[in-house]
């Protein structure tokens, strides 16, 4: 029995005024328990697909799904069932590590016995605990990135998005969201994350697809896509071609 | 908690000087919020007090009844410009973008917000204008008690609508410039365009005042705030709210503002996401073609490097290079229409001649050109890029001569090109004109100079926003206000000097006396710059 799509991109191109299409024509699935790796050179296309898909980017060409919702006409019920992290976090910097969690579970309408719990939890697990009554300006790049990452978690997301996720995180916090990611999509929910880590990617991930110029090149299982040779091979073969 | 609220107590709560105060435990930076609030009760205190001495002007001359016109007229003008330079930066092309619009907000939801962040902000200082006109009113006018009550409450609604106008005419200029591969360009060239086409406007309005034989007494200026009230609608609505008490104009004052409100977000909501994704994008040709390259030496590329800074952001170029742009176009039309003329538009028909103004006329090139220093806020404008620097093996002292460098090369060709078109016209001496153009270029360096002190003193690299940095920041209050009234004064000093001295000796002193400061202020401004290599 197949899984629910969780997220559907059909036909999606992007090009800005002038230039060449950043994204051409790019399709893919990703269902519930998927952890689906998106790979690809810098500038290949990743970020902007990835933008769109959570609403942040506009396009005009192709359709993008989102448990069944259209990015396009039903944005909000969208972006209720999904949670973004971005590469380079920009979050208020004036505001508290608290203070901007309780932003976010103020805007995703999460009980206060709930949102305790969930911060508790993910603040001991990326242990952030003692400074998240600290302004997030005097924190460094990584743990801004583990405040956005609690924050994307505590709203128990179906869909959740990452670029470039592991960047800047410490070994034990790269090591706890990656046992986050597998629990997530264990209960049903699916993870779509875009990576430069091919050996993550390898071992994470049961679905890839590779992205150049825009086009997605080669996707589907892993075992499908690398046929017993080693992601990066993979990678590096459909790179040449 | 409804969303517009939570997302409007965040906003605000980022950029509160007092969850900084409870948060930091760095003395410094708590040092720098308690300043930095104290110089705003200052400037509070000051608009206060002129405000105050306006209405003892109007109850002296027996004008009082035009005081409610003039506040209304006071907090509209500044709503309008004070807005039409934040679009940019705070209703658009804002930094969280991505994190905001990846939450579960509607765009126009969004958009409100980020508007009522900006109307919310702003609203101490239109109040503050509100209060001491009300007090001054109070005083004179002996209103019913009604009144206090209206006047405050309305005063709520005044600045909405000018703000909405400038809000929806950046939108405007937003959605354009959206269209273009070079957003950023278009987006400068209209924002220019437009303020040019609002200057005109001012001065248009006031020609027809003076065509209306309008006296050059308090009495024309109260007169020629009645007429705008007659051409800016809600001026005369709060006016007659308060002075007659009609309700009908309280009901047209509030309504019209709540109905634009929603009638701007409405429309701005559709293509909120449309515009931030072509404003937030860089297009990119993948053309580049391997070629030689070409060297520098380290201040001239810092000065390059703050020259590509520049160009690459909206508000830096259009507030950096306005007075620029308006110190040619003033060249130009004394070259075009006369120096005399235009000192009789301006000055309608005072007694003074070209002649007499002359030894002024580097002073009124400075005026505008030395408006804005970009020296004042490219150190803090460096923001999270201020490592790049930091870790070059440069001395801090280069850093800081590129950037003046930089305002050298930005200010001195607009400065001479203005001050010669002006001389020319006034048909002055060569060799006054010769001096002219070296006390120009003096002051151009003691602009230069004071700008780099007070950004170097008033470094601040953690913003969320550069119009922070560009608008709002002590560095460049702390510059800008002083220069600009200081100038003022001396151009009518140097008048007045000129009808007793050689017009040559004047130039002579000044320069001397500027390059001197200009000097002084350079080795400030290195000393400071050194300290920070520690």
């Amino acid at each position: 029995m197949s899984n629910k799509a969780m997220l559907e991109i059909k036909h999606y191109s992007k090009s800005y005024s002038g230039s060449k299409k950043a994204a051409d024509d790019v399709s893919l699935t990703v269902e519930s328990g998927d952890i689906y790796g998106f790979i690809g050179h810098n500038g290949a296309g990743k970020s902007t697909t990835i933008r769109a898909v959570v609403g942040v980017l506009d396009f005009t060409e192709g359709e993008i799904f989102i448990d069944g919702h259209s990015v396009k006409n039903e944005p909000l019920e969208c972006k209720r069932v999904t949670a973004y992290i971005p590469d380079n976090p920009d979050l208020y910097e004036n505001l508290t590590g608290i203070q901007y969690l309780n932003f976010i579970a103020d805007v995703f309408g999460i009980s206060a016995a709930e949102r305790d719990k969930s911060i508790k939890q993910y603040a001991a697990a990326f242990e952030i605990t003692d400074a998240l009554g600290d302004l997030i300006s005097s924190y460094s790049h990584g743990m801004k990135q583990k405040v956005a990452i609690i924050s994307a978690l505590i709203h128990k997301p179906k869909l959740l998005v990452l670029d470039e996720p592991f960047v800047g995180l410490d070994p034990k916090a790269s090591f706890t969201l990656k046992e986050i990611m597998r629990k997530m999509c264990a209960e049903g929910s699916a993870v779509f994350f875009s990576t430069h880590v091919l050996d993550v990617a390898e071992k994470l991930c049961n679905k890839i697809a590779i992205i150049k110029h825009g086009r997605i090149i080669a996707s589907g299982s892993m075992e499908e896509l690398t046929g017993g040779h080693s992601l990066e091979e993979t990678f590096l073969e459909a790179d040449y071609e | 908690m409804n969303k517009n609220i939570i997302l409007l107590k965040a906003l605000l709560l980022s950029t509160s000087r007092m969850n900084t105060l409870k948060h930091c435990d760095d003395k410094k930076k708590r040092r720098k919020a308690v300043g930095a609030a104290i110089g705003t009760a200052f400037l509070y205190a000051f608009i206060m007090f002129y405000c105050i001495i306006m209405c003892i002007g109007y109850g002296h001359y027996g004008l009082i009844e035009q005081a409610p016109v003039m506040c209304a007229l006071l907090i509209s003008v500044l709503g309008f410009v004070f807005t039409i330079f934040k679009t940019n930066g705070y209703l658009f092309n804002f930094k969280e973008y991505d994190m905001l619009m990846s939450l579960p907000f509607k765009s126009s939801t969004v958009a409100a917000c980020k508007f009522l962040y900006m109307y919310i902000k702003s609203l101490p200082w239109y109040l503050s204008i509100s209060a001491a006109m009300l007090a001054g009113y109070g005083f004179y006018a002996h209103p019913s008690a009604a009144v206090y009550p209206i006047w405050i409450v309305l005063s709520f609604f005044l600045p909405l609508i000018p703000m909405l106008i400038a809000s929806f005419l950046g939108f405007i200029i937003a959605r354009i410039s959206a269209g273009f591969r070079k957003t950023n360009i278009v987006q400068t060239v209209l924002t220019v365009i437009f303020v040019l086409a609002c200057l005109s406007l001012r001065f248009v309005i006031e020609d027809i005042f003076t065509d209306n034989k309008v006296e050059q007494t308090l009495g024309s200026i109260s007169s020629a705030t009645g007429s705008a009230a007659n051409y800016y609608l809600p001026v005369s609505w709060f006016s007659d709210s308060v002075t007659r008490l009609s309700a009908t104009d309280m009901l047209f004052l509030i309504g019209v503002s709540v109905s634009l409100f929603a009638a701007v977000f409405l429309i701005v909501g559709k293509t909120y996401t449309k515009i931030n994704s072509a404003l937030k994008s860089h297009a990119a040709s993948k053309k580049y073609r391997m070629d030689s390259q070409k060297t520098r030496s380290a201040v001239q590329t810092i000065a390059f490097k703050e020259l590509k800074r520049m160009t690459g952001s909206t508000n830096y170029m259009v507030n950096v290079a306005m007075g620029e742009l308006l110190a040619v176009i003033v060249g130009v039309l004394t070259l075009v229409l006369g120096l005399d003329k235009i000192i009789s538009f301006i000055l309608h028909g005072a007694p003074i001649s070209a002649d007499m103004l002359q030894p002024a006329i580097p002073f009124i090139v400075y005026f505008f050109i030395g408006m804005m220093a970009s020296t004042a806020c490219s150190p803090s404008l460096e923001g999270k890029n201020y490592w790049i620097i930091k870790s070059l093996p440069l001395e801090m002292k280069t850093v800081y001569q590129g950037k003046m460098l930089f305002n050298m090369y930005l200010t001195v060709p607009f400065m001479v090109i203005a001050t010669l078109m002006m001389c020319i016209s006034a048909k002055t001496p060569a060799l006054d004109t010769a001096l002219y153009l070296l006390l120009g270029i003096t002051l151009c360096a003691f602009s230069t100079t004071r700008g780099c002190v007070c950004g170097i003193k008033h470094l601040k690299l953690e913003w969320e926003n550069e119009i922070e940095v560009i608008k709002q920041s002590a560095a460049v209050t702390i510059y800008m206000l002083p220069n600009m009234f200081v100038t003022m004064a001396l151009t009518v000093l140097v008048v007045f000097l000129g009808t007793k001295l050689d017009h040559k000796l004047i130039s002579c002193a000044f320069i001397a006396v500027t390059g001197i400061w200009a000097f002084i202020d350079y080795k400030r401004a290195i000393k400071y710059g050194s300290e920070q290599d520690n």
